[in-house]
């Protein structure tokens, strides 16, 4: 019995803090978990790592690379698929996603330096082609299309404790790889020649940061699908630039915007079915909740700045 | 089955033409698309149609109305608002809040397709024929098309085609000189919006044929493709043309035909990813095959003129060596053949023996070691090429060991060529 039946939304926040002291204290144990609640917990451990790898992503410039990869990971995921014959194998995903971020990025670079393709036509082509590819094989050999629209827009409701793992191992690696080398990546995103002078590699650290994107594309997309991904990794990091202008503070707000988002669409999630009988997408709404939690961030920035004009005017 | 049959069996005609139409629509304004270097936008509008074509499946499911034509008109212009929609949106992101190109296209992309997956998701449980109607437009359904179809999608590839071409001369002139084209009096702002007004209405075209997830591939890879075969923006536009063309029809061919080669009937192949493949498939052998710019060609050139290279090289040095005296070189090829450094082969030809070959590396090696030794002195390493030419003859082993020594036993030298051991 799911404790968080027909509850609304302010009673689904009270219960979610309560049960959640409880488990802190150990009263209540992981396996009584509900499925809201792991819900909850893999969203926030994701949109943790997808904010903290987004970050740099969006100040490097490869957003569209990240939507590559989130698109090729079909192949992978397929692939794995085949090999492996199920989708809950922590070690098969990594593998398909290892492979299919390595395999794109190659091959884009392969596009524009060997071919002499321009570079936005060679990142179009790769995915499109490798996404078609994969669109192909889960048909042919799954007989499952559900399994690629499953892919493609996510199933939250499918979501069982082993995700739960996965998206904490997810979030442990991204972050322990992001503060080992946060000098490095950062020192590579806004200066790469810089970088090459201290011999930092910013190519190699190019290369981690797609594959740390890809193996967080291939936690994510049993929970919100390979798309909506990309709004958990882009939307909150470009909602923090408009309130801040430090990279670790943007990381951080970055982090808390995406797992508040994703606690708020859980929770309304519920309460419209409680209240209406419907049952919406949570990774719709998680995406929704996050162009809200944008405009809002810009009604406040836009905020700020009309303030700061009316002082100076003020003053002078 | 014949070629022939895609155009006049009743079941695959429709499909047939309506993806080439699509295939030709969309390599059209791919080609603009790729001039602007805006590959990528199409990829962001075809995802932000979802919500609208859930929208209107939404707004006709409350309506309880079950005309086709009024859905599909339903579903055209509800994409066609959100495409602008995302467009105004992108436009805002890059312009007023300075956000770079690739996340502002990144975050619309998510955003509206987030918005399309929850109206769908509306849908689901109260009417799951709507939904699986919606679902259609994700991969697209070609194989399911009507005669209607054809006729609806022929009359928008054709306001495309016909809109390019009356705009031809003036969007030719704004692509590659804007001065000249503003001296004119062209209004670039008029130009550039019904550019994009093109691009959304070839992305909804494509969306029932190859789905909207795919159809930029269809923007891309023709024009990529075609640009290796053109020089001219006219030839540019008819190849890609044809390739679009072409994919569509390969695509139906493929789906229909690879599962009677395999012998394996009940095999059904989707259409939009074969079509997105063939795309890929042409695109690729344009891009190695290419007569002028094609990677294997270009590589091929480079081999035969190495070899030339050699040829010549090997020319010169029989030239230098036949010297003054008449008999100098087959004296000297005697000799060299008496002291077993080459030797002639069953066909006449010379070759180098185990020991030729061990003497002649180690000339190259000292002439590299002491172009290396002058460059560690502070030479210019273009300098260096006319001491080592005398050097090499000169130098002893007990020299050769401490330069080796000193030097630390360099792998290269100062033209990253190979030292020989």
């Amino acid at each position: 019995m799911n404790p968080y039946w027909k509850k609304t939304f302010f009673s689904f926040c009270a219960l979610f803090f309560q049960r959640l002291w409880l488990l802190m204290s150990g009263e209540l144990s992981f396996a009584e978990l509900a499925p809201d609640e792991i819900q909850v917990f893999v969203l926030v451990f994701l949109s943790i790592s997808s904010a903290l790898v987004g970050s740099f992503l969006v100040l490097r410039k490869m957003a569209m690379l990240a939507n590559s990869l989130s698109h090729t990971i079909l192949v992978g995921i397929a692939l794995s698929y085949l090999i492996f014959g199920s989708l809950l194998d922590t070690k098969a995903l990594l593998v398909a996603s290892l492979v299919s971020g390595l395999l794109t990025v190659l091959l884009t670079h392969f596009f524009t330096h060997a071919l002499r393709l321009q570079a936005e036509a060679s990142v179009g082509l790769v995915f499109t082609s490798l996404f078609a590819l994969g669109v192909l094989l889960v048909t042919l050999f799954t007989r499952n299309v559900h399994l690629g629209v499953e892919a493609v827009m996510g199933n939250v409701d499918g979501l069982e404790f082993g995700d739960l793992k996965l998206a904490f191992g997810l979030f442990l690696l991204s972050s322990v790889s992001l503060a080992l080398f946060f000098k490095e990546f950062t020192v590579s995103a806004f200066d790469p020649e810089l970088a090459s002078l201290l011999g930092l590699f910013p190519g190699v650290c190019n290369l981690l940061l797609l594959l740390l994107a890809s193996v967080t594309a291939v936690g994510a997309f049993r929970a919100v699908g390979v798309l909506l991904f990309l709004a958990l990794l882009v939307g909150p990091v470009l909602a923090a630039r408009l309130l801040t202008h430090k990279l670790k503070t943007l990381v951080v707000i970055a982090a808390l915007l995406g797992s508040l988002c994703s606690f708020v669409a859980v929770a309304l999630s519920r309460h419209i079915l409680s209240a209406y009988g419907t049952a919406l997408s949570t990774s719709g709404l998680i995406t929704v909740v996050i162009g809200i939690c944008f405009a809002f961030c810009l009604l406040a920035s836009r905020f700020k700045l009309a303030r700061a004009e009316g002082l100076l005017i003020k003053k002078i | 089955m014949s070629l022939w049959s895609f155009f006049t069996d009743p079941v695959l005609r429709a499909p047939t033409i309506a993806c080439m139409l699509m295939g030709l629509s969309s390599s059209l304004i791919g080609v603009l698309v790729f001039l602007q270097r805006r590959s990528l936008l199409g990829e962001a509008l075809a995802h932000a149609a979802y919500p609208g074509v859930a929208l209107s499946g939404l707004c006709l499911a409350f309506l309880a109305s079950q005309s086709e034509s009024l859905f599909s008109l339903a579903v055209l212009g509800g994409a066609l608002v959100t495409v602008f929609l995302a467009l105004a949106l992108i436009h805002f992101l890059e312009k007023k809040l300075s956000i770079k190109a690739d996340s502002a296209l990144c975050f619309t992309l998510s955003l509206f397709f987030g918005l399309g997956v929850l109206l769908a998701s509306r849908l689901q449980m109260s009417h799951p024929l709507w939904y699986k109607q919606i679902q259609l437009f994700l991969y697209g359904q070609a194989a399911t098309m009507t005669d209607a179809h054809v006729f609806f999608y022929g009359i928008l590839t054709l306001l495309i085609v016909a809109l390019l071409l009356l705009f031809f001369r003036p969007i030719s002139l704004i692509h590659f000189d804007q001065g000249l084209a503003q001296l004119s009096g062209l209004n670039a702002k008029w130009l550039n919006g019904l550019l994009l007004f093109l691009l959304g209405l070839s992305l909804v075209v494509g969306m029932r044929s190859v789905g909207l997830v795919l159809i930029s591939s269809l923007l891309v890879a023709p024009a990529s493709g075609a640009r290796q075969l053109s020089a001219h923006l006219s030839t540019f536009f008819w190849v890609a043309g044809f390739f679009g063309m072409t994919s569509g029809f390969l695509g139906n061919y493929l789906a229909v035909e690879i599962p009677l080669w395999l012998h394996l009937p009940r095999l059904s192949l989707p259409t939009g990813p074969m079509i997105a493949l063939s795309a890929t498939f042409l695109c690729l052998a344009a891009l190695l095959l290419a007569p002028q710019r094609g990677y294997l060609i270009r590589e091929l050139r480079l081999l035969a003129f190495k070899v030339r290279c050699r040829q010549e090289n090997l020319m010169k040095q029989f030239y230098k060596a036949a010297g003054p005296l008449p008999l100098s070189l087959s004296w000297n090829l005697w000799r060299m053949r008496r002291k077993k450094w080459i030797f002639r082969t069953e066909e006449g030809s010379f070759e180098l023996t185990k020991e030729g070959e061990k003497i002649a590396a180690k000339i190259v090696r000292l002439h590299r070691l002491w172009e290396v030794y002058l460059v560690h002195m502070g030479q210019g390493s273009e300098k260096v090429h006319r001491s080592a030419e005398e050097m090499e003859h000169i130098l002893t082993p007990e020299v050769e060991k401490e330069l080796g020594e000193l030097l630390k036993h360099p792998r290269r030298d100062p033209h990253q060529q190979i030292i020989p051991r």
